[in-house]
């Protein structure tokens, strides 16, 4: 149409719309001028007033019909049978607000429960990474195909990198990180900051830069230059208050200055960890450039500490980069093998958006599923409710129908009401999200990557949205279509109070129960599994004492601690000072604790000139760590001061098992290459250790005494003491505390748990999954027993004459409470072996999140089946008891 | 009920253009004098005209004022538009093509 055209047709459509009441007053002024026109000139032909009047309307058809068509020719009477069939719908609601009310509850919280979870699901899975055009950045990591068996992937070093970035041209350019921990001095007590040491081409690949100075300049990350930091905008706000003036002035880290020169945008976001091995932590206060590769990562087969990201050049593929990239690996493979053995090099590539979000994937669709199952639920159950009210509105329905209206108008005027519903609903349900999404990040344990981005945005709105219109029509459709079925002679003839459910309808009622039971049944069945999962964990054997040991994690000042021997006499005077104090029984330090994960993974040769470079873990321990924290003594003997200065070292039970199975280990030797090569002699086995969280397998372990390297001492700059206490290990903090700061001020204290602390941390993700499970688990079987309920209660006051004169016929109490159960009961059954059956299905895809407990568990099956039944009957018993005390006389006298 | 059987679908929009084309009336002399020129062939029940002059007005080809007549009566008169002049071009073209057409070959029948 042209634009001249509208100029006629819009004002008359608004006129239409806006002056309905003047457009339909003119209609009708128009056309009674034409009845007497038209009366005037029968009359004139000679016929009676009367009979001239009643031709004329006959030629009219129909005066409502020939408005009717007026008013259609208009093309806005939709929206007036809108309004009109909301109008009704707002009546309609108002007069029975208990249903209104669980209704709208119902919907409420379904749809509550979808856009909370859907938010995170939105922030972790699916909002690209905010990086410029991240679907081309790829994570590089090195395969050591030696390591593989134990490491597949292995973090990428600085002398590889430095290779990869001058050869490879299937990258536009290839940048590198890996997390640091510094001390910040200056005003008040040293703080213990966490940061990022990369490259200074870091920013200019992802695509970001700092929004207040500048990014780091190109030569920058080159040793002896990089004494400068780019700050992150929260550790700006927190710790300089937003100062804008903080660009060019100088930090102390570790004693050093640094100059501030830039601070980032609020949007940007590091992630928390890349590859197994590298992590950077939730909260990185501030960047730093590499100042070029220290002493000890010049080693082009060492010090594997580093996150590669690459940006793909554009029209390059990731195989072709892969295949690059092995080309010059092999290289460095051939190099490494003038000096040395057993080092095959290969890479592998993958994308970083897959990277950040990929151990999340899993648990987040379960998580959305469940969720889904719930909002299913709540969609069947507000069916059955609008299914419960059709036979009384049938009368309605009737009348309606007698009066003219069509089944389409009526169809739409219960599905306006649905609509209705879904308005209310969902409005009350994006609250209840919001307030959802808050408390998901609370109770979010802290390995869930991008957490600190999940917000409610336009996309969960439109998520929200769309999802009230959805359930409140998909649980609409059904009951309107059966309401529109009406009969009008049946309905009318049986004066609306007696037309009694259809046989058709009650089935349809009772399919749904199933489906509600069936669905429960699966999700508690799954929220059982996770339980179960959770308490087979939970005992899980950790290898050391989880009750009255308290842990410390200290970090020296690298500058006044720089020698081993500082750090070392430091140390061990603290061990001394805690020794003394009231109620401590024993201490030790170890370099890294248990449940903290792996670290100093180096080779080991055992026996020596047999397989080289087998990866394991290495922990330096004070002499007696060991008993300190707890872990068994299963052959020989720990480390005591007699064995000063010997090259001695303690090994765990899956390293003697798997080089010395069935023989005595003790007074082997080894060959170690931790910081040099050596030969060491085996004094003692200990039991396992859960070192990265119960539910993984313990890892090789090899302790060293404090004296190890010799010259080159291995003793770290932080360390975990721990504390073994007579009595309850919190009532020690203090005196812990005060030793600490005796020892040295300056040293910051980083942590201080207790042991039972740190075991309930490393499960905290499963605590949280199973919280979640039993939550949508719980609120699934709660509205399933409600629509069994429903039904029950619908179906007794629907027989009540019935049951009135089966009592009156002699039927007893008992006779009319097992009817009605049976009645209830079967679509329960039904419901309860489908989702037995159908979690049988469902386990088998969650059996990597299961520890403990099989997908097919017949103890959890039980219980859930003896909760769904119990619930079950509960829920028939309320309106089965209100049945059995149906007095035959008033229930006759209702008709 | 009032379907105009005996009208080719499309037509009465045409015929009611044309004869407003001619002078503004309003709906009871619309029907009188479409009566008159099709010498009673053309049967348009009064309940299928005032639809038909209320869609012409709301597509803006015909516009609508209550006029006061001549025997003192308000009554609702209808006129042409600039619109509407150019729309019953078209359609008359239209016809004109279709009953040629058809006239062709109704003749070719019998020839």
């Amino acid at each position: 149409m042209r634009p001249e055209h509208w100029l006629f047709t819009i004002p008359l459509r608004l006129r239409s719309l806006f002056r309905w009441a003047q457009t339909d007053q003119e209609l009708d002024d128009e056309l009674r001028d034409h009845l007497e026109r038209k009366t005037e000139e029968y009359v004139a032909q000679g016929m009676a007033q009367e009979e001239a009047h009643r031709r004329a309307r006959l030629d009219l058809g129909g005066i409502e019909q020939t408005k009717e068509k007026c008013r259609d020719a208009r093309k806005v009477s939709w929206i007036q049978d809108f309004v009109q069939d909301l109008r009704f719908g707002v009546r309609v609601l108002r007069k029975s607000p208990g249903f209104t009310a669980i209704a709208t509850l119902t919907l409420a919280l379904g749809i509550g429960a979808n856009t909370a979870v859907f938010s995170v699901v939105n922030g972790v899975l699916l909002r690209p990474l905010a990086y410029q055009e991240s679907n081309q950045l790829y994570l590089i990591q090195v395969v050591w195909s030696q390591m593989s068996k134990f490491y597949p992937l292995i973090p990428a070093n600085l002398p590889g990198y430095q290779i990869w970035r001058k050869q490879s041209h299937s990258f536009e350019d290839i940048a590198i990180a890996e997390g640091t921990g510094t001390d910040l001095t200056g005003a008040g007590e040293p703080k213990e900051i966490h940061g990022v040491r990369g490259s200074a081409n870091l920013f200019s690949l992802l695509g970001v830069s700092p929004a207040l100075g500048r990014d780091f300049l190109p030569m920058e990350d080159e040793s002896g230059r990089g004494r400068v930091v780019i700050l992150t905008n929260r550790f700006w706000r927190g710790y300089f208050h937003s100062d804008p003036a903080v660009i060019g002035r100088a930090i102390i880290l570790d004693g050093v200055p640094f100059t501030v020169v830039g601070v980032l945008p609020a949007s940007f976001h590091f992630p928390t960890q890349l590859g197994q091995l590298t992590t950077f932590g939730r909260e990185i206060d501030f960047f730093e450039p590499l100042n070029g590769p220290k002493d000890d990562e010049r080693d082009l087969v060492g010090e594997f500490d580093f996150a590669a990201i690459g940006r793909l050049r554009t029209g390059m593929s990731p195989e072709q980069a892969l295949a690059e990239l092995n080309v010059i690996q092999a290289q460095i493979s051939r190099e490494v093998a003038k000096t040395d053995t057993g080092v095959d090099l290969s890479a592998a590539i993958i994308p970083l958006e897959f990277e950040v979000v990929g151990a999340a994937r899993r648990g987040l669709t379960l998580l959305l599923a469940a969720v889904g199952v719930v909002m299913l639920i709540a969609c069947v159950n507000l069916a059955n409710m609008m299914l419960s009210r059709i036979p009384g509105r049938m009368r309605e329905a009737a009348i309606r129908t007698a009066l003219g209206a069509t089944r389409w108008q009526l169809f739409r005027r219960m599905l306006t009401e649905n609509l209705l519903l879904g308005i209310l609903g969902g409005a009350l349900g994006v609250w209840l999200g919001r307030k959802g999404v808050m408390w998901l990040v609370r109770a979010a344990p802290p390995g869930l990557p991008r957490l600190d981005e999940v917000h409610m945005d336009s996309r969960v709105l439109w998520f929200a949205v769309l999802l009230s219109l959805f359930t409140s029509v998909l649980s609409g459709v059904l009951p309107a279509w059966r309401a529109s079925k009406a009969d009008v002679q049946e309905a009318l003839k049986s004066g609306g109070a007696a037309a009694g459910e259809s046989q058709g309808s009650r089935r349809l009622r009772e399919a749904l129960v199933g489906i509600e039971v069936g669905m429960s049944t699966a999700l508690l069945i799954v929220a059982g599994l996770l339980t179960s999962s959770l308490f087979h964990l939970l005992r899980v054997d950790p290898g050391f004492a989880t009750e009255k040991v308290l842990t410390v994690d200290v970090d020296l000042p690298p500058q006044r601690y720089s020698e081993p021997t500082a750090r070392l006499h430091f140390y061990n005077a603290l061990l001394d000072r805690l020794r003394g104090l009231p109620g401590v029984h024993a201490s030790g330090w170890v370099s890294r604790l248990p449940l903290e994960g792996e670290t100093s993974v180096t080779g080991l040769d055992v026996p020596p000139g047999g397989p080289s470079h087998f990866p394991a873990n290495f922990r330096t321990a004070s002499p007696d760590y060991l008993a300190a924290v707890g872990i068994r003594l299963l052959h020989g003997r720990i480390f005591s001061e007699s064995d000063r200065g010997r090259k001695v070292v303690v090994v765990s039970e899956s390293v003697a098992q798997r080089f010395w199975p069935g023989q005595n280990p003790i007074g082997r030797t080894c060959l170690t290459f931790w910081g040099g090569k050596e030969e060491d002699e085996v004094i003692g086995v200990v039991g396992d250790v859960r070192t990265v969280k119960l539910d993984a397998a313990p890892v090789m372990m090899v302790y060293v005494p404090d004296w190890f390297g010799g010259k080159n001492l291995r003793v770290p700059q932080s360390a975990g003491i721990v504390v073994r206490t007579s009595g309850d290990e919190r009532g020690v903090e203090p005196s812990v505390r005060e030793a600490i700061h005796a020892a040295d001020s300056e040293v910051p204290i980083v942590a201080m748990r207790s042991m039972s602390e740190m075991v309930s941390e490393s499960v905290a993700p499963r605590r949280f999954q199973m919280l979640l499970g039993l939550l949508f688990a719980g609120s699934a079987l709660f509205l399933a027993s409600l629509g069994i309920y429903g039904v029950i209660a619908y179906s007794v006051e629907q027989r009540r004459r019935e049951l009135g004169i089966r009592s009156a016929l002699g039927a007893q109490v008992s006779d009319l409470h097992r009817m009605i159960l049976r009645q209830g009961m079967t679509p329960v059954a039904a419901g309860l072996l489908t989702g037995l059956s159908g979690s049988l299905v469902i386990g088998r895809l969650i059996e990597s999140l299961l520890f403990g407990v099989k997908a097919a568990d017949p103890m959890t099956m039980g219980t859930v089946a003896f909760l769904v039944t119990i619930v079950a009957l509960l829920a028939c018993f309320i309106p089965s008891r209100r049945a059995s005390r149906v007095d035959p006389m008033v229930a006759l006298r209702y008709e | 009920m009032s379907k105009p059987s005996d009208l080719v679908q499309g037509t009465l929009d045409m015929l009611l253009l044309k004869i407003l084309a001619l002078e503004p009336m309003n709906g009871f002399a619309v029907s009188q004098r479409l009566k008159q020129v099709s010498g009673d062939v053309l049967q348009v029940s009064d309940g299928s005209l005032y639809p038909a002059l209320h869609k012409l007005e709301q597509e803006g080809w015909i516009t609508a004022e209550w006029k006061t007549s001549e025997y003192g009566r308000r009554a609702k008169y209808y006129s042409m538009t600039r619109l509407g002049r150019r729309q019953l071009e078209k359609e008359a073209d239209n016809w004109g093509r279709l009953s040629s057409a058809i006239s062709r070959v109704i003749k070719l029948k019998e020839a």
